[in-house]
């Protein structure tokens, strides 16, 4: 297999994404901050609309085995049980979204779209990531060794 | 191409989002998210990872996404012009800069740990039936109006 046909593929995905998310305004601070005061609430019937077609296009996708169309490998639903991380992160999470009213898709779009104010929230999303993976490695020396972080 | 001036109908967007997850699975067999391709970037650029990842790919599309949009609409849907949100309607600009800044430092911190920001627990997560991207979601939704309702409060 050509090894640039997946990361092709990957880019298409994500131009369409953010092309997307654009379109709907997604990347505009105000579109989420009237989401989440419950003034609005195109973002909760849109977000459950793509859950709805999401789930119910997977459920179809998988009624057999089959493997995916560009990298061959057998597809396969990976879900995960719940643990405190998730919870506790999410909340984070959900404090820093509600500041700033973006998340990290649409900041990358709006970074597409040459906001300045979206360097900000980047370079804070970039020094979160950076710290949860020096945590990470500081905790998890043995899985650094064998290279499994 | 101004069609692209008015924002889409939910009915219409949502299921576009709701197939780029289930093409994303049927074709490079992988989750969406885009918190995870920053993260593998950022361990390409330290020399961590030996080659960028297909989600890396995926996180430059989105930037990629943003920039051919503006181009084709002829204008951007930031809200640009009127400062940044809330924040510019209280604060000073470079107080504005400040709190996105620290913002920024909950979201990538947070949605590291929970392993999904609302692209990869919120859309992937959810429609996987994955239950903790599930608990995630209703976290972050959770907090996030909670977070904003008590803003209002104040501002």
């Amino acid at each position: 297999m050509n090894r640039a046909r997946p990361a092709v593929v990957a880019t298409a995905f994500g131009l369409a994404f953010g092309f997307l998310l654009s379109w709907g305004t997604l990347t505009d601070p105000d579109t989420i901050h009237d989401m989440l005061r419950l003034r609005d609430a195109y973002v909760f019937l849109m977000m459950g609309a793509a859950v709805a077609v999401g789930f119910a296009g997977i459920r179809l996708l998988t009624r057999r085995p089959r493997r995916a169309a560009v990298t061959g490998d057998p597809i396969v639903v990976r879900t995960d049980a719940v643990q405190r991380r998730h919870v506790v992160g999410s909340a984070m999470f959900g404090l820093g979204w509600a500041i700033a009213d973006t998340c990290p898709g649409p900041v990358a779009a709006q970074l597409g779209q040459g906001l300045p104010w979206a360097l900000c929230t980047a370079a804070g999303i970039t020094g979160g990531v950076l710290l949860f993976q020096a945590r990470r490695r500081a905790r998890r020396p043995v899985r650094r060794a064998i290279g499994q972080t | 191409m101004d069609f692209l001036s008015d924002q889409p109908p939910w009915f219409v967007l949502g299921p576009c989002l709701g197939l780029l997850v289930v093409g994303l699975l049927a074709t490079l067999n992988v989750r969406m998210g885009v918190l995870g391709g920053w993260s593998d970037l950022l361990d390409r650029i330290d020399g961590r990872a030996g080659s960028v990842s297909w989600k890396s790919w995926f996180f430059l599309g989105v930037i990629l996404g943003g920039l051919v949009f503006h181009i084709a609409a002829g204008t951007t849907t930031t809200g640009v012009g009127d400062g940044y949100g809330w924040l510019s309607r209280e604060f000073s600009p470079p107080v504005v800069g400040a709190v996105l800044v620290a913002a920024g430092l909950l979201i990538g911190y947070g949605a590291k740990t929970a392993g999904g920001c609302t692209s990869g627990n919120g859309l992937g997560g959810t429609s996987f039936g994955s239950p903790a991207g599930l608990a995630s979601t209703a976290t972050f939704m959770g907090t996030a109006v909670a977070a904003s309702l008590l803003i209002g409060v104040f501002v």
